[in-house]
């Protein structure tokens, strides 16, 4: 039984964080400005990848590679939206034309 | 010229899924010069406008022959797909990790199975065979490195500035889009440089009992260098880290590196005894040159990276 929900578990959490990851994937492709596309770009570093980290964790059992892949989780969620910040002030100090054109695009 | 088709779904969707809105996009753009009074040409006469508006405005208008045709898409997604199908069906035949019988099929690789530790003390067969076998190849590997930066170093420094109000103004300009203090950055960059450095360095030191060397190591400090210099700018880092400091320990490490291979060299080809004990295989300090020469291909490849990136942002160290 137990095993059952540990599989039923690790698939939850897997296809959870491949949505995620694939959400990601078509939005950085379909939006049209650069910080909409930030936006599902940061969400395939963050959660997208502590959700297939912990199916990892959860498919291989707790062991000393079960705090190395949590390490890569916080290194991760200390770097991401770090990057996800500078791009964003990037863009808004260089790109100046980027606001107005976002305007337009809303009021249509 | 694409023609718009909106009628045929997968048509519609592939366009949908590669990029955005590019119709759309088209008319944002006709918005935008509207905007600014430009005359733009008229729509239905496209092709006869751009052959009399001649080879000026037809160098700057987006090439669109092949890469907005259908079948081109269509290909690109079958060629994507079968590459990826050929690389899953690769690895599915490749070898377990860790296998006895894994490197069998060939002389080669059985000999640098069996031999490596003995010849090279290295429990790490990969460093023992870059650095020890096949180190006269790493060494040109390393004066590459310092060969780029030099040819970059030549082609994109402002130091040659006969004028010097030029060279300031370059300076300013340069300087102006660069975010500056950023207190984010420089929090996240506390908490991730100091893991970054000891990473690098693990993994230099350990090249030759553990996955790693000196490339990788060198690559993660260069990483680490970058970082710093990115969130605490050029008079923190200079106090520790200059042109003259990249300019030693380059030309240092790349001297080191060749005297002790050649001498390697010579007495190997000589059948003499190179007096350079293997120590004991594991140990941190043993694989006779290999730790020395890791830790040196590390700083070049650290140095390297380094003045690569400052080179290209700034003009000068």
């Amino acid at each position: 039984m137990l095993e059952y929900i540990r599989a039923g578990v690790f698939a939850f959490l897997l296809l959870a964080g491949l949505f995620i990851q694939i959400t990601a994937v078509i939005g950085v492709n379909r939006f049209r400005f650069s910080v909409n596309r930030l936006h599902p770009a940061g969400m395939a570093d963050t959660l997208g990848l502590l959700l297939m980290a912990l199916a990892a964790v959860v498919y291989t059992g707790f062991s000393p590679v079960t705090l190395k892949i949590l390490l890569v989780v916080a290194l991760f969620w200390i770097a991401s939206p770090v990057c996800s910040h500078l791009i964003a002030r990037l863009v808004r100090e260089t790109d100046e034309k980027h606001f107005e054109a976002e305007a337009k695009e809303w009021k249509r | 010229m694409p023609k718009k088709r909106k009628n045929d779904p997968f048509k519609s969707f592939l366009n949908w899924l590669e990029n955005g809105g590019n119709a759309l996009d088209d008319e944002m753009q006709d918005a935008l010069r509207e905007e600014t009074d430009e005359p733009s040409a008229p729509e239905p006469k496209k092709k006869a406008a751009r052959k009399a508006a001649g080879k000026q405005t037809e160098e700057f208008r987006p090439k669109r022959a092949y890469a907005d045709t259908w079948w081109y898409r269509l290909l690109a997604v079958i060629v994507a797909v079968v590459l990826i199908g050929l690389l899953l069906e690769t690895v599915e035949r490749m070898p377990r990790f860790g296998e006895a019988d894994t490197l069998m099929d060939s002389e080669l690789t059985e000999f640098y199975v069996k031999h490596t530790k003995e010849d090279t003390g290295a429990l790490n067969i990969v460093t023992g065979i870059i650095l020890d076998y096949r180190g006269f190849d790493t060494l040109g590997e390393s004066h590459v490195l310092f060969i780029a930066v030099c040819t970059v170093l030549l082609m994109l420094s402002i130091y040659g500035e006969r004028d010097e109000q030029n060279r300031l103004l370059q300076g300013e300009m340069e300087r102006h889009f660069e975010p500056g203090d950023d207190v984010i950055l420089q929090s996240a960059a506390r908490v991730l440089t100091p893991l970054v450095f000891i990473l690098g360095i693990y993994i230099i030191l350990n090249g030759h009992l553990s996955p790693g060397g000196g490339f990788s190591g060198g690559a993660v400090l260069g990483a680490g260098l970058i970082l710093y210099q990115n969130a605490f700018g050029y008079e923190k880092i200079e106090k520790f880290f200059t042109y003259k400091t990249f300019k030693g320990v380059s030309v240092c490490s790349l001297m080191f590196y060749s005297l002790a291979k050649g001498y390697h060299f010579f007495t190997g080809a000589n059948r003499l005894d190179s007096h350079i004990p293997n120590g004991i295989p594991g140990n941190i300090l043993s694989g006779g040159l290999l730790l020395p020469l890791n830790f040196v291909v590390g700083c070049v490849v650290a140095c390297t990276m380094y003045a690569l990136f400052t080179m290209f942002r700034k003009g000068e160290f």
